[in-house]
């Protein structure tokens, strides 16, 4: 199956342009190419010749002949198909189909052989694939383009303003020496370089800053009234951000507006979720988590439902770790607990505290980079009971014609409020994003994997269920298929809260925030 | 390993372009100039110059170009330029491109990125390439199909290199990664095809756990995969029951290409008789589902060779063969029926006939130009068949005997003369046979069936009945007599003009015509060829007679057979007939006959008077009935058919003869080796012996694969090129493939000086070009060197190289010039012997333009010895059975043949006679297409015919 080589020759054996595939000596090729008019006859009403070595497929074109030499076991089906193609590629390379013509456009022919045939294999590319390849038009240098202009452009007006203002400040100064503002200006300088230096970071960071909205914080009641110099510090930042993330949007709406494709609603995965997550400035953080793995049939039904907790407990500071927690859990009874060795499992069936077996024991403490703390309790609940489920979908694709549509729909069950769903749904690999008819909230198609991903911020009551339907070339039903599901809710299974601390050495009960989170971990419909 | 050659463009040396104009545009800022400016340096580099200061050039001012289209050009000039020193080592300026390479791997542009990669598969230098490699592995995530597949392809060259596997130590892994996310068709081919070349486990093991899906897989990805299965199941015969089961399921994909590969591997897998029928029976659809004639005809060379590794499946699958019958290409047909007719066996040939009756009735009806010619080629296959299984030939010789008269002249004596071998071999159906015969014979319109049919009916009229109406059949058709009168003259004027007409434009394509025996006959090429149209028109103008108008267009050879036919008929009248009187009667008519056929020939009517070989017969004829004798009796009546029967036995002899030998050929000899594959000692095997058929099939196609010769040979070719007292030595060591000569130089230097720059500059005449000019050298006192220079041929004619070594000394400031003994190319190397059907010859006899006549003389006494010798000497086949050259006569006819490695056909043919001083003496011809061959073959044999030692 291979093609050693692509050649133009006129008929008295004269190589206009030959294209070789693989590595044979100048000799070789030359005397092929020579060989053949001498063994094509007259009169014949097939298009091959063969050597004892090597197999012609030839097909005239006016004075000319187009040739591929092959091997003798090639696939003749395969080089018919290719020499068909060839055959339609050379007229649109070459004006005129005469010797002159054709060694006129001869790198032209070389360039769109290579497109056709690689290492001797043929690609399946059409005459328009081949005139886009060689034309080499790319969307993406362009904007490059663009963009390197415009950073061109703006570093020219830096600097433009910069020659001013060292020249202002040149007179600035002469003047100083007379009299005095100077102070003021230097600030106001100094505002206007700050700024700059914010653009070109935004400019140079385009998926920048969607990550920070996505950790859901429950501060308990106390911690909310008692508003400590720790608990404003986000804010600070916060009016910083939105500032910039209004610049960045502003950005991602020109690159939108000149047709480039941007990922604007990067997911978080739950590691980097809780990587993310601010550190935690209470001397005591409890955080509740529980994994969702799910797996709904298609069809209705479920083959599987699991929920993973874990009470986490994070110290600060080792005088704070002289503690006990006192809990309370929701009346599932199909929660299993688990407690860790070391926790007092007396104390925890009869009171629901948890408390290290020997008291004079402090727990462990970390800092705050320290991922997650300790785990204190695990619980389990399995079901097979759909009811609990928080949220089906329902995929119906349907082919009608040369289209197949695919609607699909979310139904939420009101446990829960479910926060940045995002259901992606497999596609078979599509050239153009997939035409979507209607949809209740956002979506986006990413060519690199063929998904298309279905993006709702928030389901509450106002929509518990909703719909999509779109539109993709015809394609198998299981093409669909596994639907993966990812979400976020503030509500547990367990319903498990941190009702108090106890300190064992006695004082006022620390402080203590506290972050309940379900996570979807893998929550798939196959 | 020579210089691998990537591109050739045709390079006009009309217009030269200068280095430095090339320079001048190069280092300009005008794109078009410099897009002009990069494609001449690249042809000028293509036609051996070196350019050396130019890289530079290009590296200061091209490199940095925006232009994609410059950018294009500038990796096709990389790709051609010497990368390497003499040494091998890579030149120290090539890391120059290095940067520009990494560049173009992270441009923003997809298709540079993509035509960048595409580079790198074409390049070997592992230095050039190593600091790349973290941005071609950075491609293979790229968005975009267009570069993750050349990617793939250069990461797969890559590893390929000799030293590639520690560059990529994870290559495969990365690969398989890739495969196992891709999307793209294409790419995912390329990873497959990556893991398949480098890492085979890996391969199989996705294969196998992607069983199910492989029908769904891309037709480019499931063509590797069998290619794949052939490779693993050949190395590993005893896996192949895990695959056999994907290609069965592949053998329903939607894309021939596929099937048919299926189909193909299988063969290869197995020998059981399932597979070898599934591989038949695909083959035979694809041969009706496909349209396009080369797909047929290849197909039909598959099942060929299905058909000779495994008959007995494939005598089942004849009548699916023989439906291709249905395309209307000759060629197809023609492959079709050879296989089909070694495949016939006593069980279906009944079927096979009926076939073959059908489609000759079907010729009839329909009219089309080359129905004469696939009517001719049935015929000969149902003549075929009734040879090997006698009992069919009754149903099929009446059908065929419709065909005597038939306008394809080729077509009717392949008719005549297998009703003339059933007649003899059939007994039974003579009787049938005659009488259809003499109702036929009126129909027939060519000279050759005529005589044919006419030694038949003589031959073959046994009873009184038959005789009796063998005679009436011809005076009929002879008409009316006298042919010529005086008082007839003005009807008679009328005829022969007529047939002047069609003379005058027979006699000027007349030509020489070759006898079978090899001997000239004079014979109009109207009557010879499928130009029977004018003797037809005017058959049915002139008169009823068909022997009557042939006559009159002069065929006295046909008149002296008629004479004989006569003869014969009344002699064997004689001896069936008690009637003396209606006996007597017979022959004076007969004699009329004649004697009116030899007033005919002398009178002035027609153009040609009757030749003296016919006069004599027809004399000879007349004076036998004239006095009969019973020894005359007995040679007519009895020798003739006895002679016929021994040519037919002759003929079988030679060819189960022949079929004994080819069977010979194709078996072991008894003490052959066997190779054990698993017993072979991989040691000291080269790696050739090591790889299996395909390769060894890419690597013939490529010209790698070169057997050696022996090396006693090597030294009868060594050629003195300059004496033993110039100041340079030189001689040369000839080595002619195919399609070009090597000519290995040895230079050494005699003198007590360095020579500088000491150049062979070669030149030459005849179809020769020189392919590279060899370099400047310089040699040091009394040492030696090599150089090597290739030259191409183009076709067969002999050829001179002429030359001279050219160089300085560093004291004398003219170059020195030493003129080199012209190298003469031999002929012999580019033709060798092959067959050919005598009606092939005798058509290329009357097409070919150039003749070469060349008078013996020699000193050999012995005709057979003569053509031996010649035989000999030239390399050629002689065509003639060797039973024709049997005996002493004094005379000798043959042809010889033979064939160029470029295709083209020599033709020659001997006569020599004895003359009675016991010396030699006649002419040898040579033909051919071109004059080259007719020349040279000529100058050869003008050469070698003297003999003697």
């Amino acid at each position: 199956m291979v093609v050693l080589a692509a050649s133009v020759i006129s008929k008295s054996g004269k190589a206009l342009v030959s294209r070789q595939f693989v590595d044979m000596s100048r000799i070789r090729i030359e005397g092929l190419l020579a060989a053949f008019p001498k063994l094509v006859g007259t009169g014949r009403q097939h298009t091959y010749v063969e050597t004892e070595n090597v197999r012609y497929v030839y097909q005239p074109i006016e004075s000319l002949y187009l040739l591929l030499v092959t091997n003798k076991q090639s696939n003749i089906l395969e080089d018919l198909e290719t020499l068909r193609l060839l055959s339609k590629l050379v007229p649109e390379y070459s004006p005129s189909l005469e010797e002159e013509g054709i060694c006129k456009a001869a790198f032209e022919l070389i360039f769109s052989f290579d497109e056709v045939i690689s290492l001797g294999h043929r690609e399946n590319v059409s005459v328009v694939q081949v005139k886009q390849y060689c034309e080499m038009d790319s969307h993406e240098e362009r904007l490059h383009r663009l963009v390197m202009q415009s950073k061109i452009n703006e570093t020219k007006d830096i600097m433009k303003r910069k020659a001013s203002e060292i020249d202002k400040s040149k007179i600035d100064r002469t003047r100083s020496e007379k009299g005095g503002y100077m102070s003021l200006q230097m600030t106001g300088s100094g505002r206007i370089e700050s700024s700059f230096s914010e653009m070109s970071i935004s400019s140079s960071s385009s998926g920048f800053g969607s990550g920070l909205g996505s950790e859901v914080e429950t501060f308990s009641s106390k911690s909310k009234g008692r508003p400590s110099a720790s608990a404003t510090a986000p804010p600070k930042g916060l009016g910083m951000k939105l500032g910039k993330t209004q610049r960045t949007n502003q950005f991602l709406e020109s690159l939108k507006a000149e047709g480039e494709v941007i990922l604007e609603d990067v997911q978080p995965t739950a590691g980097q979720a809780r990587a993310a997550a601010p550190p935690p400035t209470d001397p005591i953080t409890l955080t509740v988590e529980e994994k969702l793995n799910v797996t709904l049939k298609r069809d209705g039904g479920l083959s599987n439902f699991d929920v993973q907790g874990t009470l986490l407990l994070q110290i600060l500071n080792q005088e704070d770790a002289f503690i006990q927690v006192q809990i309370e859990t929701g009346e599932n009874a199909g929660v299993v607990f688990k407690t860790h060795p070391n926790i007092n499992k007396d104390l925890f069936s009869s009171e629901n505290i948890l408390g290290l077996k020997d008291p004079n024991r402090p727990f462990p403490t970390g800092q705050a980079g320290d991922a997650a703390g300790v785990g204190l309790l695990r619980w389990r609940m399995q079901s097979v009971d759909e009811s609990v489920v928080p949220l089906t979908i329902n995929c119906w694709p349907s082919i009608s014609g040369s289209e197949t549509y695919v609607s699909i729909e979310y139904e939420s069950s009101s446990m829960f409020d479910l926060q940045n769903v995002v259901i992606s749904v497999p596609l078979p690999a599509l050239r153009e994003a997939p035409t979507v008819r209607q949809i209740d909230g956002e979506w986006r198609y990413d060519s690199r994997s063929s998904t298309l991903e279905w993006s709702i911020l928030l389901i509450d009551g106002s929509n518990r269920s909703g719909s999509m339907e779109f539109v993709v070339p015809p394609a198998d039903t299981s093409v669909f298929f596994p639907i993966s599901v990812r979400f976020t809710a503030t509500k547990t299974f367990s319903d498990l809260k941190i009702v108090n601390i106890l300190p064992l050495r006695g004082g006022p009960s620390p402080k203590f925030s506290q972050r309940t989170q379900l996570i979807a971990e893998n929550y798939q419909v196959v | 390993m020579e210089k691998s050659s990537t591109l050739l463009i045709h390079f006009d040396k009309g217009t030269p372009a200068l280095a430095n104009e090339i320079k001048e545009a190069l280092e300009g800022n005008d794109v078009p100039f410099k897009i002009e400016a990069m494609k001449k340096a690249i042809m000028l580099l293509l036609n051996g110059e070196t350019l050396p200061q130019l890289f530079i050039t290009i590296v200061r001012y091209v490199l940095p170009s925006e232009d994609h289209t410059i950018q294009k050009l500038l990796l096709l000039y990389l790709e051609i330029i010497d990368k390497t020193d003499s040494r091998g080592k890579v030149l120290p300026e090539m890391i120059l491109i290095c940067q520009n390479l990494r560049n173009n791997l992270q441009h923003p542009n997809e298709y540079i990125r993509g035509v960048t990669l595409r580079f790198l598969c074409r390049l070997n230098e592992t230095e050039i390439i190593e600091p790349l490699i973290p941005s071609v592995l950075a491609n293979l995530e790229h968005r975009h199909p267009f570069i993750r597949r050349n990617a793939i392809l250069a990461v797969m060259s890559i590893y390929k290199l000799p030293q590639g596997d520690q560059l990529l130590v994870d290559a495969p892994e990365m690969i398989e990664k890739v495969l196992s996310s891709e999307q793209d068709p294409s790419a995912k081919r390329n990873a497959f095809l990556m893991l398949f070349t480098c890492a085979q486990d890996r391969a199989v093991n996705y294969l196998l756990t992607h069983v199910e899906s492989i029908p769904e897989w891309g037709e480019l990805l499931q063509m590797v995969v069998l290619e794949l299965i052939r490779k693993v199941c050949r190395t590993n015969r005893g896996e192949k029951g895990k695959y056999i089961k994907i290609i069965i399921s592949l053998l329903n994909a939607p894309s021939s290409a596929v099937i048919y590969e299926c189909a193909g591997t299988l063969v290869s897998l197995s020998s059981a008789p399932t597979a070898i029928r599934a591989a038949a029976n695909t083959y035979c659809q694809l041969l009706l589902s496909q349209s396009d004639n080369n797909v047929k005809l290849i197909l039909l060379d598959r099942l060929n060779e299905l058909k000779s590794s495994h008959r007995e499946i494939m005598v089942d699958m004849i009548m699916d063969v023989l439906r291709a019958l249905s395309s209307p290409n000759l060629d197809i047909r023609r492959k079709t029926l050879d296989i089909a007719l070694e495949l016939i066996t006593p069980r279906n040939i009944d079927e096979v006939v009926l076939t073959l009756k059908k489609e000759v009735v079907k010729t009839q009806s329909t009219e089309l130009e080359k129905n004469g010619e696939y009517r001719q080629m049935l015929v000969q296959a149902i003549h075929t068949c009734a040879i090997k299984f006698p009992e069919v030939a009754s149903t099929v010789v009446h059908l065929l005997m419709d065909f005597l008269g038939d306008s394809n002249v080729a077509s009717a004596i392949d008719v005549v003369v297998f009703v003339r071998e059933i007649i003899e071999t059939n007994p039974k159906l003579r009787v049938s046979i005659i009488t259809r015969l003499l109702d036929t014979f009126y129909q027939i319109r060519a000279a050759r069936v005529c005589s044919c049919a006419l030694w038949i009916i003589a031959e073959y009229c046994l009873s009184l009945s038959e005789v009796e109406s063998g005679i009436a059949t011809i005076k009929q058709c002879l008409g009316d007599l006298p042919f010529y009168t005086v008082s007839e003259e003005g009807d008679a004027l009328d005829a022969p003009k007529r047939s002047q007409q069609v003379n005058s434009i027979t006699v000027s394509s007349r030509r020489p015509a070759v006898l079978a025996d090899g001997t000239y006959a004079t014979q109009s090429a109207a009557s010879e060829t499928a130009l029977s149209t004018p003797t037809l028109v005017q058959g049915s103008l002139a008169s009823p007679g068909n022997l009557r108008s042939l006559i009159l267009t002069g065929e006295f050879f046909l008149g002296a057979v008629i004479a004989c036919s006569l003869t014969k008929l009344v002699l064997r009248l004689e001896e069936v007939q008690p009637s003396h009187v209606e006996v007597n009667k017979a022959t004076s008519q007969a004699l009329l006959i004649m004697v009116s056929m030899l007033q005919l020939g002398q009178s002035s009517v027609l153009p040609h008077p009757i030749d003296n070989d016919s006069y004599d017969r027809i004399v000879l004829c007349i004076r036998l009935l004239c006095n009969t004798g019973d020894e005359i009796r007995t040679i007519w009546l009895q020798s003739c058919r006895q002679s016929f029967v021994k040519m037919l036995a002759d003929k079988q002899f030679r060819e189960t003869e022949e079929i004994k030998a080819k069977a010979q050929i194709s078996h072991a000899q008894p003490d052959d080796l066997i190779d054990f594959y698993h017993l072979k000692s991989r040691k000291g095997m080269s790696q050739l012996e090591l790889e299996d058929e395909v390769q060894d099939d890419l690597k013939r196609a490529t010209g790698e694969f070169t057997k050696d010769s022996d090396d006693a040979n090597k030294l009868n070719r060594i050629l003195q090129l300059t004496g033993f007292s110039d100041p340079v030595y030189a001689e040369a060591y000839v080595t002619v493939h195919h399609y070009d000569i090597v000519l290995d130089v040895t230079v050494i230097n005699r003198t007590k000086e360095t020579l500088q720059n000491l150049c062979l500059e070669l030149a030459t005449m005849g179809d020769l070009k020189l392919v590279e000019r060899p370099q400047n050298y310089t040699l040091a006192p009394e040492s030696s060197k090599q150089i090597r220079a290739n030259i191409k041929v183009s076709s067969t004619e002999t050829g001179v190289i002429f030359g001279n070594i050219v160089y300085e000394t560093s004291n004398v400031l003219e170059r020195t010039v030493v003129v080199l003994n012209d190298i003469h190319i031999d002929i012999m190397d580019y033709i060798s012997p092959a067959t050919c059907a005598d009606v092939a010859f005798r058509t290329m006899w009357a097409e070919f333009e150039w003749e070469n006549k060349v008078a013996v003389n020699t000193v050999i006494n012995d005709e057979k010895e003569f053509l031996d010798h010649i035989i000999r000497s030239t390399n050629m086949k002689c065509l003639t059975a060797p039973s024709a050259l049997d005996g002493e006569c004094g005379f000798l006819a043959a042809n010889l043949y033979a064939k160029s490695v470029f295709g083209e056909d020599a033709l020659v043919n001997i006569s020599v006679e004895k003359q009675t001083d016991g010396k030699l003496s006649g002419y040898i011809r040579i033909r051919s297409k071109t004059q080259g061959i007719a020349l040279s073959l000529g100058d050869k044999i003008t050469l070698k015919q003297k003999g003697g030692s």
